[in-house]
């Protein structure tokens, strides 16, 4: 199989990922809505949370996924790494835009303030502002091979930093409810919500993936092309 | 005769580490003279130290913030964006007659290079906040003569961690069109832990706090400088190849 | 061929700028002694061919052996225009493992620029920068020299320096190659000369005079 045709097969995939996922996004939506009891102190306002958590966990994701590639590109020197890394920066940045946004639509009526220095909330911000350092420098070069050296040396360094920022803010100070899934005895939502958040992360975790089947077939395809114009050319 | 194929040339451990310290040596003492025969990267980066200083203490109400409470962010913004001044200059100054191409040609490893790079880097931004740090303690009036040995720890620490990050950065900027405008963007987000450690341990140093409330974010500071250090060091091999 | 243990020897050297080939299949090797002089029009990769074969540009494929130091003459200097001549070779010898003081002042004599040795550099000509950057490049000693344009900018007494320079350094046994669009001053000097045609060595042949060498590149950028 071609090149070609296996990046047009996985643009295929990638739209029917991304259609199941979209289709389980509805599920959620009337889940939380209807069979989701309302939090008691938050209201109405709490059904953000099945799409804000979800969001900020996609972008997380894509985020790890940019700075593992990067560093098995320096590892390898294999261009495919690298339009993985960028490919999933590009999501990255969707997914990390619906956080930034929901993260103030809930705070605003819980906390009674639209934005708070919140050590995760804050490392989201910062996980944006990296993804659009690193797409930003991406374009400053012409030469490929340059641009997936030097992009993912930052991809790398990002990696290293998110921790730091989330400790950082932490430290200075924490406004944001303790964590309520991973805590070591036992999960502090009750039954219902718990349900419809895993399957809101299911289903953005499905997202993600179709998001970034379609991104890196465009890109592939887009190296294609390049590569048989400048072949004719020469 | 030494035989080098293309691929060897790439190792970036140390050949012996007299070598290394030898070019790191030559490379900072390079730069250091050309700072020394132009001085315009300095005084620039002096006089905006002392500007940002001024524009600090009158942006602020008076009656509501006390100098004590302003000081600690004052020095910290001074000191980034004046460092940040001298970091383009590093790189540019390889980049005009294509300078670092004669570093690659000769036998010093990226390891040497980028040590002396930071090491020139260092003592030009050192110089900046040495200088800039009497006026500090002089236009906000704080009392410090006393723990200055501690202050000085917080300020070499923080600055290492700065201008190691600072100096990869600056190397793959000078690559880009509009340097000048990447390289803030790329790196601040670099300096977010270390600065605000910073400012946490020169509030508490001021205020004359007890060590135990500084080792905190003193272990913070240190573990960024060493892992940041590290890893810039190993990745700044991946920037010097072509 | 050349006879045993090369200089440098390229085997299948290919080399892309993002998605253009600029440099495709070359191999040879450069006997000790011995100059190949690159002809070819503009574009056609032989400063690339150089950059890679220094080992400032990695190969995209093939393999590059260099045997001993490098010496390189550029289109830029790569010397810092705030500091001396004096200072720049220093400071480059420096990096090579020697400080010797009067292997300095001999190449800054023998190029003519021994009385400028301490004016900083920024203020020199064009030609003087030349003759300069050739001091730097014969620097570590290099048992392999790479000049691309070394003629650039030089007056016709500092021309037959640089070819005096070159044939005592054939003579003590250093391989060159030399890219240049000078062949009337520099044919005289190449034993082999190397026709580079859209980015591949189109031919590898004895030199001649420089009409024949320019009626062979016609002949040869006329076929591809």
């Amino acid at each position: 199989m071609t090149r070609r045709e296996r990046a047009i097969r996985s643009a295929r995939r990638g739209t029917v990922i991304t259609g199941l996922a979209l289709l389980g996004l509805t599920v959620v939506y009337v889940r939380a809505l209807v069979y989701t009891p309302v939090e008691r102190l938050q209201g109405l306002a709490q059904k953000i949370f099945y799409v804000h958590a979800p969001a900020a966990w996609a972008g997380l994701l894509a985020f790890a996924v940019t700075g593992l590639l990067s560093l098995l590109y320096l590892i390898t020197r294999d261009r495919k790494f690298d339009l993985v890394a960028s490919s999933s920066a590009e999501v990255g940045v969707a997914f990390s835009v619906v956080m930034l946004t929901t993260g103030p639509l809930w705070g605003k009526p819980v906390w009674g303030t639209w934005w708070t220095w919140d050590a995760r909330l804050t490392s989201t911000l910062f996980i944006f502002l990296l993804f659009v350092g690193y797409l930003v420098l991406r374009g400053a070069f012409n030469d490929f091979e340059i641009r997936a050296r030097f992009s993912a040396v930052l991809g790398v360094m990002a990696l290293a930093l998110v921790p730091f920022i989330h400790v950082t803010v932490y430290w200075f100070r924490t406004l944001h409810p303790e964590p309520v899934l991973l805590k070591p005895e036992r999960p502090s939502l009750p039954g219902a919500m718990l349900t419809t958040l895993l399957i809101s992360i299911a289903v953005f975790t499905a997202l993600f993936i179709g998001f970034l089947l379609m991104r890196h077939a465009l890109t592939v395809l887009r190296d294609i092309r390049e590569e048989e114009t400048v072949d004719a050319n020469a | 005769m030494p035989s080098r194929s293309s691929h060897a040339t790439g190792s970036w451990l140390p050949v012996s580490s007299y070598d290394t310290l030898r070019t790191c040596l030559a490379v900072a003492g390079k730069d250091l003279l050309v700072e020394q025969r132009t001085k315009t990267a300095f005084f620039s980066s002096l006089v905006f130290a002392i500007l940002v200083l001024t524009i600090l203490y009158f942006a602020r109400d008076a009656t509501a913030v006390s100098d004590l409470d302003l000081a600690p962010g004052a020095l910290w913004v001074t000191f980034t964006f004046a460092g940040m001044l001298g970091l383009n200059r590093a790189f540019l100054l390889e980049r005009e007659n294509r300078a670092v191409d004669g570093l690659r040609l000769s036998p010093a490893t990226p390891t040497a290079i980028f040590l002396g790079k930071v090491l020139g880097n260092l003592a030009f931004v050192g110089i900046v906040e040495l200088v800039s740090l009497p006026l500090f303690i002089l236009f906000y009036d704080v009392p410090i003569w006393r723990q200055l040995g501690l202050l000085l720890l917080v300020i070499f620490l923080a600055t290492t961690g700065f201008v190691a990050v600072g100096t990869l950065f600056s190397a793959i900027v000078v690559r880009t069109r509009f340097s000048e405008v990447m390289l803030p963007v790329l790196l601040l987000p670099f300096l977010f832990p270390p600065i605000v450690a910073a400012v946490q341990l020169t509030r508490r140093i001021v205020a004359l706090r007890p060590f135990d409330e500084l080792t905190g974010w003193l272990s913070m500071l240190t573990a960024f400088v060493i892992i940041f250090f590290t890893l810039s060091l190993l990745l700044f091999e991946a920037i010097l190849e072509e | 061929m050349p006879q045993a243990d090369p200089t440098l020897s390229l085997h299948g050297v290919f080399r892309r700028f993002g998605y253009r080939w600029v440099v495709r299949d070359v191999s040879l090797e450069v006997a000790p002694g011995e100059a190949v002089l690159l002809v070819g029009g503009n574009g056609a990769g032989k400063t690339t061919l150089l950059r890679v074969v220094s080992g400032l540009l990695k190969a995209s494929k093939g393999r590059v052996e260099r045997h001993g130091a490098i010496g390189m003459v550029a289109h830029h200097t790569m010397m810092y225009d705030a500091l001396t001549a004096r200072e720049n070779l220093r400071f480059f010898g420096r990096l090579h493992g020697s400080t010797d003081r009067t292997r300095i002042d001999s190449l800054l004599d023998r190029m003519g620029l021994l009385h400028v040795g301490d004016e900083r550099i920024g203020t020199f000509s064009r030609g003087m920068l030349q003759r300069l950057a050739i001091a730097c490049a014969l620097l570590p000693e290099p048992r392999v020299l790479l000049l691309d344009e070394p003629l650039t900018g030089l007056d016709d007494a500092a021309s037959r320096t640089v070819i005096e320079v070159l044939a005592e350094l054939k003579a003590s046994r250093a391989g060159m190659m030399i890219a240049s669009h000078q062949l009337v001053e520099l044919v005289g000097s190449a034993d082999r000369v190397g026709y580079m045609v859209s980015g591949r060595m189109a031919a590898l042949e004895p030199s001649g005079d420089a009409e024949q060498v320019v009626t062979r590149y016609r002949e040869l950028a006329a076929g591809e």
